[in-house]
């Protein structure tokens, strides 16, 4: 009975699709190698734990600053490495298709185009889910080990300078709070979700790109920009108080209604300092995401259906 | 389809507002970088900060901070501070520092090491002190609910040291009393805190009633409070209530033996510079030097106490 409904009809034919395409553009892009930036990250964190950059610091803190320095190595390396791989293993998906002709194999055979492009965004998401699980997992690594050095030395300190209990306990809760835990797998959390967003926007961009660079390049202005968008949106909202023009007014108001607001993945910093994003938070961030990557997938659909190949 | 783009931005703005609002709420997102921080990190590093990793370019920053601490370019060195605490004000870290490199270091530097006439020496200390009085404060203003911060400025704030480069004395107990007070009050805040509280409030002229009560309360919680300056104090304190009281007995009392008794408040008599309170010491002294069989020619209260600082010798004035 199956055999005579459509492919595109079938239940479950959707997922099966893009999971299979998504599986390919995975293996595609780990061909291409791109994992070997996680050795770059590897040196990074592990230079981070073992250089003894200069701080200013009591002899009492027993080298506690420095867990704050591997947290913002390492969390801002992933930043960075994530946005770059988001943007510019998308910017190379579809060109490479076209190269390699795969492209036109595949849409010979009954896949929606929709099927394809969020085939193709699974599998760069998939690339970055691993990617910062890996570099997830070195930083708590390199994290749990340095904070077991700094609470042994906490511990020696303390007791050579007789200090009591309640002032121990609290030096070495400071300390754990300081190391590994479940509020710094919340920033690596924001951090996956705007390299998402990012992922979303360059498969935008490279459906109506020209070329690889050009969608990189935009990609990248784009993601720069975005973290402006919340300024252009109170500029519009304050409805020319200062006496701003309505050109300026109106090109805020584009710039707010296009482009996603990335200061909202900004929360990465204030876990950094010690802060705990509320599940409840992340959830909406998390959500937040969800909708910038649709909104952007479906608008790469209408270009890419339009699309002549 | 840019009109199906520009609905779903219209559309997300409802969501994208409360959210902002709920983030900042919670602390979660950073103040605006404002313009004269982004020119003072460059261009790379407002374009780095602006890409969400503040964090990031604060710790190049420390770094830079001190290679100018070891170079001793105060100026600089503040203005660096400014700039980390701004792109990371929630890092108690950079406040403490901060402050102690203006308060402490810079402050020593021009006590005994600058090559400039006494009196723009002296300005420069008194200023570095005051700065490093107000960077801490600006500190306790971004982060209300650190007891450390309130702790450090009433650390600050009671360091004999100190004192002359601010206002006078009495107002610097004051606000030391009233730091330890707002510090004691967070929940995770060590006991040391009340005790210190005590001991700037037990130096503020006018508020020994209150120290008093305070003193009384530390010392009945228990074995832990029972520090010789506590003990001191309350000494002290219940002797300026009440000026019949045998201060030599209580004394002993409070500290369980002569010679502790003894020991402790010699070295409290000495306490000069830091201007505790000596009602009935001296009284407590003779009284416990005659049961030690102590000679009146070795007596403690013989041999001048140590001189405060003073400013004036100090700079050469």
């Amino acid at each position: 009975m199956n055999a005579h409904v459509p492919a595109g009809k079938r239940r479950g034919g959707h997922v099966v699709r893009i999971l299979t395409i998504g599986a390919h553009a995975f293996t595609q892009l780990a061909r291409m190698k791109v994992f070997h930036f996680l050795a770059l990250f590897a040196v990074l964190a592990i230079a981070s734990n073992f250089l003894n950059l200069p701080q200013h610091e009591g002899p009492e803190s027993a080298g506690a600053a420095v867990l704050r320095s591997i947290k913002s190595w390492s969390l801002g390396a992933m930043t960075l490495f994530s946005v770059v791989i988001a943007v510019a293993a998308t910017a190379l998906l579809i060109p490479k298709d076209i190269e390699d002709r795969t492209l036109y194999t595949i849409l010979a055979k009954p896949v929606p185009r929709i099927d394809y492009l969020a085939g193709r965004l699974l599998g760069v998401l998939l690339l970055l889910f691993v990617s910062l699980l890996a570099m997830d997992l070195l930083m708590t690594a390199v994290l749990q080990a340095r904070t077991a050095i700094v609470l042994g030395e906490q511990r020696d300190m303390a007791a050579a300078l007789g200090w009591p209990h309640d002032a121990v306990e609290s030096l070495l809760a400071e300390t754990r709070a300081a190391g590994p835990g479940w509020p710094l797998q919340g920033a690596v959390a924001a951090v996956f979700v705007r390299a998402a967003v990012m992922a979303s926007i360059a498969l935008l961009i490279s459906t109506f790109s020209t070329s690889t660079l050009f969608t990189t390049v935009v990609g990248l202005l784009v993601y720069f920009i975005g973290h402006f968008q919340a300024d252009a949106r109170d500029f519009w909202l304050q409805g020319g108080e200062a006496g701003e023009g309505a050109a300026a007014r109106l090109a805020s108001l584009a710039l707010a209604l296009v482009l996603p607001d990335f200061q909202l993945f900004n929360v990465i910093d204030a876990v950094i300092e010690g802060s705990v994003v509320p599940l409840a938070t992340l959830g909406r961030l998390v959500l937040a995401g969800g909708y910038y990557v649709v909104l952007f997938t479906l608008a790469s659909w209408f270009i890419f259906a339009e699309k002549e190949i | 389809m840019a009109a199906g783009l520009l609905a779903a931005g219209a559309l997300r703005m409802t969501w994208e507002i409360p959210l902002t609002h709920l983030l900042r709420g919670q602390e979660l997102l950073p103040p605006r970088l404002d313009t004269g921080t982004r020119e003072r990190i460059g261009q790379t590093s407002s374009a780095v900060a602006l890409g969400g990793l503040r964090t990031l370019v604060a710790t190049f920053l420390n770094l830079r901070a001190h290679t100018r601490f070891t170079e001793q370019r105060w100026g600089e060195l503040a203005l660096l501070f400014d700039t980390i605490t701004d792109l990371a004000p929630r890092t108690r870290y950079y406040w403490e520092t901060g402050s102690w490199h203006q308060a402490y270091n810079a402050a020593s530097h021009h006590l005994n090491d600058s090559k400039l006439p006494p009196l723009r020496r002296r300005e420069a200390w008194r200023s570095s002190i005051r700065a490093g009085r107000a960077f801490l404060e600006r500190g306790i203003r971004n982060n209300p609910d650190d007891w450390r911060l309130h702790a450090a400025l009433g650390f600050l704030l009671t360091d004999p040291n100190k004192i002359p480069a601010l206002r006078d004395a009495d107002d610097c107990f004051a606000a030391a009393a009233e730091a330890y007070r707002r510090a004691a009050e967070q929940p995770d805040a060590l006991g040391y805190v009340r005790r210190s509280m005590l001991y700037a409030l037990a130096r503020v002229d006018g508020r020994q009633d209150e120290a008093l009560a305070l003193a009384r309360a530390l010392h009945a919680e228990g074995a832990r409070n029972h520090t010789p300056t506590l003990l001191c104090l309350l000494l002290v304190l219940e002797s300026r209530a009440d000026p019949r009281l045998d201060t030599g007995r209580r004394a002993i009392e409070l500290f369980g033996g002569e010679r502790r008794a003894y020991d402790a408040l010699c070295n409290h008599w000495r306490r000069t510079r830091e201007r505790f309170p000596v009602d009935g010491v001296a009284a407590a002294l003779r009284s416990i030097e005659a049961r030690l069989g102590i000679p009146e020619s070795e007596s403690i209260l013989k041999s001048p106490p140590p001189a405060p600082f003073d400013p004036d010798q100090a700079f050469g004035n």
